[in-house]
């Protein structure tokens, strides 16, 4: 059996073991949203419905029906991709994340890149001057990053940058080139940046110093060989791993929680927003084909994330 | 190196793409005005258009029979769709309705060639009945609900569209005749709110439930954009109502002289090639947009008023905001109140006599412990105004000489009320006070609170409940499961009846009279000035109801909320967030900018 | 100081508090203050309307009032207790059901009993953060420990994931298949052998939990979901969003350094425990992976 066939089956079954995952997320969001949450009939009534109304308007809604069969026929519409209507506009879903999450993206990964990036770059200053001046600088703003909340970052930046010095738009969205992106992009990416950056250079710096004590890292410091030279091929090459993983572990929870107070103060049309809007107004359509497309994400994350210890470390036995 | 190379690199990348930059904007679009509502709307069809930011925008995108004039305060219903008045027949059971000739719905893939048609009677009948069909889960089917002659038979056999409804037909082409069950007077307001505008059936069933989306109106705008945060439109080059005639709409000469809406009688509205609403419901961010030169008017968030005013009694704004802007304050068209759930036998209605008129001193005492000039100042910059009742004072109802005792802060008389009835610790109810989740409503519920336990009422007889959305909040005062509860109630047409039905028996929960007041003499007079025309009898019954309901302590209330609105110099127009909603937008114009 | 790693670990702990003098004594100052609050010492009239609208500091008022004219030095202080109340509620349960399920789950690599926790531990990683929290709220439906309950629910996850990676990584050392050998069963092992070199990890990851459980609750009752029926620094944040365009920081401010005091301190703390807990990092001899 070659090694690529080998790839191939190891793939597929690690998307298959993803389908109980999707079956449970689907399951577990479900019972809350629909069970459990927000009555959406209430919010649509007029004023002044009789009882009449709101009966008719709960068996339009579907809410007359036994849970199990509300779940079977969720899942059948997931698997056929026939996501609905939102209960709030009547746009069909599909185009409503179409328009919303690439907004979403694109808000969220330049500040994602910066973020991961600078946090692995102080990480390695800090780790390489363990215990130095330098190092105590690094881990001591890292810690009041990581102690600042998120809404005074925000309340801040957009106060400081867009009402006194007016260098960049308040709020909006109005993206139809670079100049114009960069413009609306740079204020939430500073806040996600300054937002992330404490915890992410804590947790890399944790994962450098432990590669760091390892033999044949002091055995080369031993030699006299250069920082960039260690830290490129030892140091790293043996925390890749853990990483890489915990990169990729935080990307699907990113896109949409973490876009969620960015979206709503600066008044970006992203799906975070939307989600929110949908959970507190039960509008069951856009929480299902969020969390639906969530737990595919997630699936496909822990599917990613597994080849790279694979190819990372064939020593590592596949379950 | 390599790495600063790489680095400048980068730069000259990013500055030669910013030079590619491409406009948004259509590079014509000469005039554009950019507005900005505190709110979003959900949808864009008109039967779910039952807030002021949904109507804002389908007023425009849209036509509705009837409008108000842009300028007349006290506000006056005028022709829109409509060529004229109604005309209604002497039992004022018959109403005849002619439509102007030659308006045209927009071009649109729901049409055959894509082209828009004359919009005809039938069309009006169609908008109309489609209320009453479930899939279209309308928020105005009670407005003509049991008003119109053979409207239940025809909702029952299935409101089919093709049938005939007996009281809701087309004459002919361009005349609409309504047969009414019983007087109604205030059916040319409701053919005034967004939710009546008119909608062609092509679009409706081509669209289905993405309708909300996909507006297809013959209104003064077309929809270009719209999304979580804004909404783009454009002037509709097939509309034409003739020119603006300023007199006819109210104009003062002295009242809006420094507006400077002259130069624009006579000419053809709209004005503006490219209207942006901009939805920012966050204050913060509202007011910072306006600062920051991004949108062209805004509604000042409450804590911004010492910024902007020189002084609250008399209201004044300050000498440089004057100079820098247009101002307006104005009261809501609406108002808070709190509301007991007089289906609750602890705290309202009793079948015993002695035990009723006990929970009606308790009522009675809290009302009097509670202190609206506090919350006023707290939360409303001591910018609202308080009234007895439910009459606003913008209407002509309002009888400025109604003793106001009821809203002041008596704590002596709540205690002496307290003990007369025999009211102590042990013996009163546990009252559930229900709030939506929100700091202002936790902070106003503690405040409440406190007031309360100053006449003798302890904390723990006032339990809070908080739900997180306002549907839930809604569900639980529609299943009566609240004893206690602020409310806000907009007025969609000025008149009292609008504000007095939240007393009405049959209204009684889920409708609009959360608060289930039964009381058989009050509808009585309800119903009976329910069926005249506008007039002295009936501003003397609505009083009457008023001070029924004032005298049964059925509420604690009420008070108006003033409104600060700020636009730019070079605007030309006067905005209007509360009865007209949107209909302004068509008159505003863009002077040359400063 | 090569000292081969003992089974025993239990002594680490108190050395740690006598190093980071700072972090552990303001620690230990808002764990007084919330202690105060409990045995009812101080700060219960929180929700007492005592002064006028935002009054500046004076005698009867050291910070000041908030914009009903409550103390907010005293709800400051009460907010601690809730800060506590949730922090601890949270690591605690979250350490202990983390703890259990990712020690068994490490023990039994590979199992069924593995691939059922690895499950849920999917599913529950699966859906975003605030999204999961926000619908447990609900379903309990005001509920006093909805959000405590919601947090326990997404929080346990990461301490299961550390804690199964480290139970597999102890598990290759050798000594686990000594007991077994010497016929232990799988529950003693766990209980005997396991937890008690797992406590370096569970005692870190808790207090992470802890902080991230704080920092979680501001934002939460920023959106309205928060704490219901007391006061917690949250909910000063933001009732001071609106005082701040009025021009009144006082609440802002007030809120957030307390919150960034304690937030620094436990993390100052959860940092060292690492770095002294850790045996990797106290110059010992690293385990042989793989």
């Amino acid at each position: 059996m070659t090694p690529r066939i080998e790839l191939l089956r190891f793939i597929t079954r690690k998307l298959a073991a993803a389908l109980p995952l999707i079956f449970g997320v689907t399951l577990i969001s479900f019972t809350l949203t629909v069970h459990f949450g927000p009555d959406p009939a209430y919010a649509m009534l007029g004023k002044n419905p009789t009882a009449a109304d709101v009966a008719a308007l709960q068996r339009e809604l579907g809410q007359d029906q036994p849970f199990w069969q509300r779940y079977a026929s969720y899942l059948h519409r997931l698997a056929t991709l026939d996501l609905g209507h939102t209960e709030s506009s009547g746009e069909k879903v599909r185009d409503l994340l179409g328009r919303t999450l690439p907004v979403s993206i694109r808000l969220l990964a330049p500040g994602f890149v910066l973020g991961t990036g600078l946090a692995l770059l102080l990480a390695m200053f800090a780790a390489w001057h363990r215990g130095g001046r330098l190092d105590r600088l690094i881990t001591g703003i890292s810690v009041i990053g990581m102690s600042l909340s998120f809404v005074i970052i925000i309340i801040a930046l957009q106060a400081v940058f867009g009402v006194w010095l007016g260098w960049f738009p308040v709020r909006g969205w109005e993206v139809h080139g670079p100049a114009s992106y960069l413009a609306h992009v740079t204020i939430p990416t500073l806040a996600f940046v300054l937002a992330s950056i404490g915890y992410n250079t804590r947790f890399f710096r944790a994962m450098l110093v432990n590669a760091m004590s390892t033999d044949h890292v002091r055995t080369a410091r031993a030699y006299g060989a250069s920082p960039t030279h260690i830290m490129r091929y030892h140091v790293l090459r043996g925390c890749l791993l853990p990483i890489t993983t915990r990169i990729v572990y935080s990307v699907p929870a990113l896109a949409i929680s973490g876009s969620l107070l960015l979206e709503s103060h600066f008044s970006i049309p992203g799906i975070g927003r939307v989600t929110y809007q949908a959970i507190l107004s039960g509008d069951q359509p856009v929480l299902m084909a969020v969390v639906g497309l969530s737990a595919v994400a997630f699936a496909l994350t822990v599917t990613v994330a597994d080849l790279l210890c694979r190819l990372a470390d064939p020593r590592i036995r596949l379950a | 190196m390599s790495f600063a190379r790489a680095a400048c690199a980068a730069i000259a990348a990013m500055l030669i793409l910013a030079a590619c930059d491409q406009p948004g904007s259509d590079g014509r679009d000469r005039v554009v005005y950019r507005h900005a509502i505190d709110g979003m709307p959900a949808s864009l069809d008109p039967a779910h258009a039952a807030n002021v930011y949904s109507s804002t925008l389908v007023v425009n995108l849209y036509d509705t029979l009837f409008r108000y004039r842009y300028l007349s305060r006290p506000y006056e219903l005028a022709p829109n769709l409509a060529s004229g008045m109604p005309e209604v027949s002497e039992d004022g059971l018959t109403w005849t309705i002619r439509l102007r000739e030659n308006v045209r719905f927009a071009d649109d893939p729901a049409f055959p060639d894509n082209r828009g048609r004359e919009v005809t009677a039938s069309d009006v009948v169609y908008s109309l009945g489609r209320h009453f069909d479930p899939a279209t889960r309308s928020q105005g089917a009670w407005l003509w609900r049991g008003k119109i002659t053979g409207l239940e038979e025809w909702i029952d056999g299935g409101a089919d569209p093709d049938r005939r409804i007996p009281g809701l037909h087309a004459a002919d082409d361009m005349t609409v005749v309504i047969e009414l069950t019983e007087p109604y007077p205030q059916l040319a307001h409701t053919l005034a709110m967004a939710l009546s505008a008119i909608v062609p059936r092509e679009a409706v069933e081509h669209y289905g439930r993405e309708f909300g989306v996909r507006p297809v109106g013959s209104g003064p705008f077309l929809l270009k954009q719209f999304d979580e945060t804004r909404a783009v439109l454009k002037r509709n080059l097939d509309f034409d109502r003739g020119a603006l005639d300023l007199a006819a709409e109210g104009h003062d000469p002295q009242r809006h002289a420094e507006l400077g809406l002259g130069s624009l009688d006579g000419e053809a509205y709209p004005f503006i090639d490219r209207l942006e609403i901009h939805f920012i419901a966050e204050p913060t961010t509202r007011w910072n947009s306006f600062v920051a030169g991004e949108v062209d008017n805004v509604m000042v968030p409450p804590e911004q008023a010492d910024r902007v005013l020189d002084s609250h009694d008399p209201l004044r704004f300050s000498p440089e905001i004057e100079q820098r802007y247009h101002t307006l304050a104005e009261p809501e068209a609406g108002f808070v109140l709190y509301g007991f759930n007089m289906a609750n036998e602890d705290i309202g209605h009793h079948p015993d006599e002695q035990i009723d008129s006990a929970n009606r001193a308790l009522r009675c005492a809290m009302r009097q412990a509670f202190d609206w000039q506090e919350r006023n100042d707290t939360f409303y910059q001591g910018l609202g105004q308080v009234f007895p009742g439910v009459i606003p004072p913008f209407l002509d109802a309002f009888d400025p000489a109604l003793d106001a005792g009821s809203t002041a802060r008596d704590p002596q008389q709540a205690r002496s009320l307290l003990q007369a009835h025999e009211w102590t610790p042990e013996t009163l109810p546990q009252l559930t006070y229900g709030l939506e989740a929100s700091v202002h409503q936790r902070q106003m519920f503690e405040q409440f609170r406190a007031r309360m336990s100053a006449v003798g009422i302890p904390q723990d007889r006032l339990r809070s409940r908080s739900f997180a959305s306002f549907g839930d909040f809604s569900r639980a005062i529609a299943n009566r499961e609240l004893d206690l509860f602020l409310m806000g109630w907009t007025m969609a047409w000025p008149d009292a009846q609008y504000a007095l039905q939240l007393f009405y028996g049959p209204n009684a929960a889920p409708g609009a009279n959360s608060f289930n007041y039964d009381n058989p003499e009050f509808d009585r007079l309800f119903e009976r000035a329910a069926a005249l025309e506008e007039g002295e009898e009936r501003t003397a019954l609505y009083r009457q109801l008023n001070e029924m309901v004032i005298d049964d302590c059925v509420h604690i209330g009420s008070l108006s909320r003033t409104r600060l609105h700020l636009w730019h110099r070079h605007v030309r127009m006067l905005p209007d967030r509360e009865m007209l909603g949107g209909y302004f937008l068509r008159f505003v114009d863009i002077g040359a900018a400063p | 100081m090569n000292t081969v790693r003992t089974l025993s670990v239990h002594k680490r702990p108190w050395s740690v508090v006598r190093t980071d003098h700072i972090a552990t004594l303001v620690a230990i100052a808002y764990l007084a203050a919330a202690l105060g609050v409990w045995l009812g010492l101080w700060a219960d009239n929180w929700a007492e309307i005592t002064g006028t609208m935002w009054a500046d500091p004076s005698a009867a008022h050291w910070l000041g009032t908030n914009r009903l004219g409550q103390d907010i030095l005293v709800r400051a202080v009460a907010s601690t207790a809730t800060a506590f109340e949730v922090g601890l509620a949270v690591a605690l349960s979250s350490s202990i059901i983390g703890g259990l399920l990712g020690a068994v789950a490490g023990h039994f690599n590979g199992s069924p009993v593995d691939e059922l926790i690895l499950w849920l531990k999917g599913t529950i990683d699966a859906i975003p953060f605030y999204l999961l929290v926000v619908a447990i709220a609900f379903a309990l439906q005001g509920h006093a420990m909805a959000m405590h309950l919601a947090m326990i629910l997404a929080f346990w996850t990461t301490t299961a994931r550390v804690v199964r990676a480290e139970t597999i990584r102890i598990g290759q050392s050798g000594f686990i298949e000594a007991a077994r050998a010497g016929g232990s069963t799988a529950s003693r092992i766990i209980f005997r052998h396991l937890l008690p070199n797992l406590v370096h990890v569970l005692l870190v990851q808790a207090t992470l939990v802890f902080v991230a459980a704080i920092k979680a609750e501001v934002v939460l009752s920023f959106l309205g979901i928060g704490v219901q029926d007391s006061i917690s620094w949250g909910l000063m944040l933001a009732e001071a969003g609106q005082d701040i365009m009025a021009g009144q920081y006082m609440n802002f401010l007030v809120a957030s350094l307390c919150l960034f005091g304690l937030v620094m301190a436990a993390s100052l703390l959860a940092d060292r425990l690492q770095d002294r807990l850790d045996p990797r990092t106290r110059h010992q001899r690293s385990v042989d992976i793989g």
